[in-house]
């Protein structure tokens, strides 16, 4: 009787090993020369810290949101779809070394607890307007958008950085696919409640900042989770329509960004 | 003291020809020479004791020489000899002198100037000494000659000297006079590029000698002078342009100074120079913006030195057209890249350069930016050639070649070759020699030869580092300083990849080379090829400088930008004018010449083309061009510059109505260039005195180089001048001292021998 909860626990610490391996990019060196590398943003949470093994969200952990699958199935499908030369398996990056300006392309979830030091400001700011682009991503709601605008607006003041919403013909939607009708896409726990919305976010905004020159700098899915469609692409209780929005609305950012 | 020895001079000698002026047959005298030295040997060998010693003999050999030599003088005194010459007649002989009076003379030196040192030759006694023996007439000249009474007409201000014109229209002037000689007091500091061979031959033909007598110093004792400024005539507008700067100096070695760059009152660059030995040629590169649209007189200049002899000749300006256009260059890129993305964004503001871009998304997909109109590439790589050559440069990212048909390939290489446009390859995993690009047909055209391998690309860390080719090119000059820039490029970051490029070509430059794992390999090659150009970069990691740099550095920017530039200013239009001369010296004869070509640029030989020609004071004037037997395609017309000032050109070509009559598009193209006339300018260069000309007119004419203190000697050697009207005459020659030293020589010679040997 002792036997099915030794294994559940080799089983937790193999998982944890596994995913301890790719948070620290311990890997194969040949596997990490690629073009393009996913990254994900390790931020501090308001109240928390960004370390640890933990899964789940919230919290200190709130980066790691659908971490590392959402990453490596979205990585299958761009180098299955798209010419980018890019790594099977993501890259994390923070805001406390200047390693992040290796990555010209950051993505971060749960943003809406995310928080900045003025240095960690600086950097992320100098990031984007060097040439930098972050997607942010599963976020809902009224609350979520305040606590995130919080964060943001230490790296980008409002005055000079205003929040517009895209239009359907906005380039950015018409990259490799054209995706200038969408829908909303919502998380896994769609599968269990049937509800394509979190919190109050009923609506998907599509959402962007823009450089002085009109380019899209930070990229905002807001009421919606991109993430989670990636991540339960392979359940097949999760809509191949969601999945399928997702994947395309991806490649189109990372296309944008690399031609932006 | 050849005279003292001889009577006469040396130029006597060489003119004339020795004869007896005796009576009986020369063969007589040379019998008894022979008779006499027969005799004098029987009668010593009679003497000489038997059996006499092999020294004894040989001193009776040397007493018989001494003794058959006396005897020969004396014989051949008896024949009396002379000399005979043909001698100019006395005051029926016309001789001119030809005084340099341009504003090069008036330079002074050692506290008088070379005009002031001319007219005191002339009234230091060969004026008059010549006008005891000949009539002659005074001339000045500069541009042109100008006969003057005295000397007192004489004024340094001439703005040129043109030697060769002043002598041809002597010359003309003086073909029913008895011209004697010509003697030129000049420094020879031609303006025309010295004299040419028709003038001389005339004056050969007619046995005239030109004495020319050198004035002033043969080199300065302090003195800085440009020699040459090189820069492009063409330029886009906000470019960096390198100018090379040739100047020597006299007096200021191991000195600084400054090399400047102006436009008007505006300093557009500058650098520092440190000057080589006393003499030495030295070649000096500084980079500048070249600044907004528009004709720009550039001037360069180095800062005048204290106590420099001629301030002058420290400044040279050159007209530089630059244009407003923008060029097109197209980007094929086979798979995403950062690389390119902040390619794009470094020339976004350039208004200058429009990349247009093709990019693989994916297998099946192109993506296309910054298009004009939907249906520019709408069909994917152009295949025709009116289709590419509407671009100025063309990328080449990381895509296979065999991607491209073999015609488009031969596009491509003819894109370069007949177009003139600009081709610069990237490194990537299908690029370069990953990409079978060595294989390929365009193997030729690139600026290296590549590795025969794969793997040749590699995501490692490379560091960069400038050639001294590439701290002066303006691709690779990030900051106007040189040893600023220098310091930039060191400090600049790793790029994110490399490439091994292989061996640079003969003839190709190497501006960057990279160093990773321990190896130095180059980075970027670029070469001249056809009519165009092709570069290599080895890398497409260089966005790295952009998102590690401070933000708001621009460095990667301003290397895009520069790179594409240098890939696109010299790719021109269908229609190509020039001008062989973009700056007139005091000569408004010029040659206009244009290039036309079609849309696929192959030559159109039957095209109409005029050059319409706006001058100073509102001239206009339309000139039709020729076409240039055997070269099709190419236009000439010659065009005089009456007025010195600034001339704006513009040339047209048209299809010529008989091949398209009354048709909307006939126009084939148009160019626009500029040229200046400018008077005076070139008095101040090279002031120097040009021995070297002064010479050669001598010695073509058969007269001689004479420096002022030599000229005592003048008079005589005009005399027996061969020209004008002359008589024979003989000048006996058994009177010359040297005669008397020989004789008594050889009798000193054989008693003091005697004596030593003890012969009686």
């Amino acid at each position: 009787m002792m036997l099915k909860p030794r294994i559940a626990v080799i089983c937790l610490l193999g998982l944890s090993a596994a995913v301890w391996a790719f948070e620290a990019n311990d890997v194969n060196p040949e596997d990490a020369k690629h073009e393009f590398a996913w990254s994900r943003l390790r931020y501090t949470s308001v109240g928390g810290s960004f370390g640890g093994l933990g899964f789940g969200y919230g919290g200190g952990r709130a980066w790691s949101r659908d971490y590392p699958k959402a990453d490596i199935v979205f990585l299958a499908a761009l180098r299955r779809l798209t010419r980018v030369d890019a790594r099977s398996y993501q890259q994390v990056v923070d805001l406390d070394s200047d390693a992040i300006f290796n990555f010209p392309f950051v993505y971060a979830v749960q943003v809406q607890t995310w928080s900045f030091s003025d240095a960690q400001a600086k950097r992320l700011r100098e990031y984007l307007l060097k040439g930098g682009f972050l997607m942010v991503d599963d976020f809902h709601g009224t609350a979520d958008w305040e606590s995130f605008l919080a964060g943001l607006r230490a790296v980008l003041p409002a005055a000079s950085y205003p929040i517009t919403d895209l239009n359907d013909d906005d380039e950015i939607f018409h990259m490799l696919y054209d995706v200038g009708h969408r829908i909303q896409i919502p998380g896994e726990q769609y599968v269990q409640t049937g509800r394509t919305y979190e919190k109050d976010g009923y609506v998907p905004k599509w959402r962007a900042i823009r450089d002085s020159k009109g380019r899209i700098i930070v990229a905002i899915c807001h009421n919606m989770h991109l993430g989670d469609a990636w991540e339960w692409a392979d359940d097949s209780e999760y809509p191949e329509l969601f999945a399928s929005m997702a994947f395309r609305v991806g490649i189109n950012y990372v296309m944008y960004s690399m031609t932006h | 003291m050849f005279q003292f020895f001889f009577k006469f001079s040396r130029a006597l000698f060489a003119r004339g020809q020795i004869v007896f002026l005796a009576s009986w047959p020369t063969w007589i005298l040379w019998l008894l020479i022979v008779a006499a030295a027969a005799g004098l040997a029987a009668l010593i060998w009679w003497y000489l004791p038997k059996p006499a010693s092999r020294a004894r003999k040989r001193q009776a050999e040397v007493i018989w020489a001494l003794q058959s030599l006396l005897v020969a003088v004396l014989l051949v005194l008896l024949w009396q000899p002379a000399l005979m010459v043909t001698e100019l007649r006395a005051q029926q002989n016309l001789v001119a002198f030809l005084v340099d009076d341009s504003r090069s003379m008036g330079i002074v030196e050692d506290g008088i100037s070379r005009e002031a040192q001319a007219i005191k030759v002339l009234q230091g006694g060969v004026s008059a000494g010549v006008a005891r023996r000949f009539q002659t007439r005074l001339y000045r000249f500069d541009s042109q000659l100008t006969r003057i009474a005295d000397l007192q007409q004489l004024r340094p201000d001439g703005s040129a000297t043109h030697i060769g014109a002043s002598l041809q229209q002597l010359a003309d002037e003086t073909t029913d006079l008895p011209l004697a000689a010509v003697v030129l007091l000049s420094d020879g500091s031609d303006n025309a590029n010295g004299v040419d061979a028709d003038t001389l031959a005339v004056l050969r033909s007619r046995h005239i000698p030109v004495h020319t007598v050198g004035l002033g110093h043969e080199q300065a004792a302090h003195d800085v002078e440009i020699d040459a400024a090189t820069v492009a005539p063409r330029a886009l507008a906000e470019s960096r342009l390198a100018a090379v700067i040739r100047f020597h100096q006299y007096g200021y070695a191991g000195r600084q100074s400054r090399l400047l760059v102006r436009d008007g009152e505006r300093v557009l660059g500058s650098r520092d120079v440190t000057f080589a030995a006393d003499g030495a040629p030295q070649s000096e590169t500084v980079l500048f913006n070249v600044g907004a649209a528009g004709v720009k007189a550039l001037q360069f200049a180095l800062d005048v030195q204290p106590g420099e002899e001629n301030a002058s000749n420290n400044a040279l300006t050159r007209l530089v057209n630059v244009d407003a256009d923008t060029r097109s260059v197209l980007y094929f890129e086979g798979e995403p890249r950062w690389e390119y993305k902040f390619i794009r964004r470094a020339v976004e503001d350039d208004h200058a350069l429009r990349l247009v871009a093709m990019l693989r998304t994916s297998e099946n997909k192109l993506y296309r930016q910054n298009v004009q109109d939907p249906k520019e590439l709408a069909e994917g790589f152009p295949t025709r050639a009116q289709d590419l050559f509407a671009y100025q440069g063309l990328v080449i990212g990381s895509v296979e070649a065999t991607y491209f048909t073999p015609a488009q390939r031969e596009l491509i290489r003819e894109f370069v070759d007949r177009r003139g446009g600009g081709l610069l390859l990237l490194g990537g995993r299908y690029a370069l020699a990953d990409g079978g690009w060595g294989a390929s047909s365009l193997a030729d055209v690139l600026p290296t030869v590549l590795p025969t391998g794969k793997k040749t690309f590699h995501v490692d860390p490379a560091n960069v580092q400038l050639t001294t080719a590439g701290s002066d090119s303006a691709i690779t000059r990030l900051v106007d300083d040189p040893a600023a820039n220098a310091e930039r490029w060191k400090k600049l970051p790793y790029l994110m990849d490399y490439q091994d490029p292989g061996v640079p070509k003969p003839g190709a430059v190497t501006l960057a080379n990279l160093e990773a794992s321990g190896r130095n390999m180059p980075l970027l090659v670029t070469e001249q090829y056809g009519r165009g150009r092709s570069a290599v970069l080895a890398t497409s990691g260089t966005w790295r400088w952009q998102m590690s740099l401070p933000l708001g550095d621009p460095s990667f920017s301003v290397f895009w930008q520069q790179l594409l530039r240098w890939l696109v200013t010299d790719s021109h239009g269908r229609v190509v004018a020039t001008v062989d001369s973009p700056e007139l010296q005091d000569d408004g004869h010029t040659a206009l010449s244009a290039e036309v070509r079609g849309e696929d640029f192959q030559p159109v030989a039957d095209a109409a083309v005029e050059a319409h020609i706006l001058g100073p004071d509102g001239l206009s004037a339309r000139v039709p061009m020729t076409p240039v037997a055997g070269a099709p395609g190419r236009f000439q017309a010659e065009w005089n510059a009456n007025k010195a000032g600034d001339y704006l050109v513009e040339v047209t070509a048209t299809q010529h109505p008989d091949v398209a009559p009354g048709r909307a598009d006939a126009l084939l193209g148009r160019d626009v260039f500029s040229f200046r006339r400018v008077n005076g300018e070139a008095e101040n260069f090279h002031a120097q005195q040009n021995r070297e000309l002064l010479t050669r007119i001598a010695t073509l004419t058969g007269g001689r180089y004479w420096r002022p203190q030599e000229l005592a000697a003048l008079v005589d050697e005009i005399s027996y001048s061969p020209a004008g009207i002359t008589t024979h005459a003989t000048r006996a020659l058994w009177d010359m001292p040297a005669v008397l030293l020989l004789i008594l020589t050889l009798c000193v010679a054989e008693w003091l021998l005697r004596r030593l040997w003890g012969i009686v």
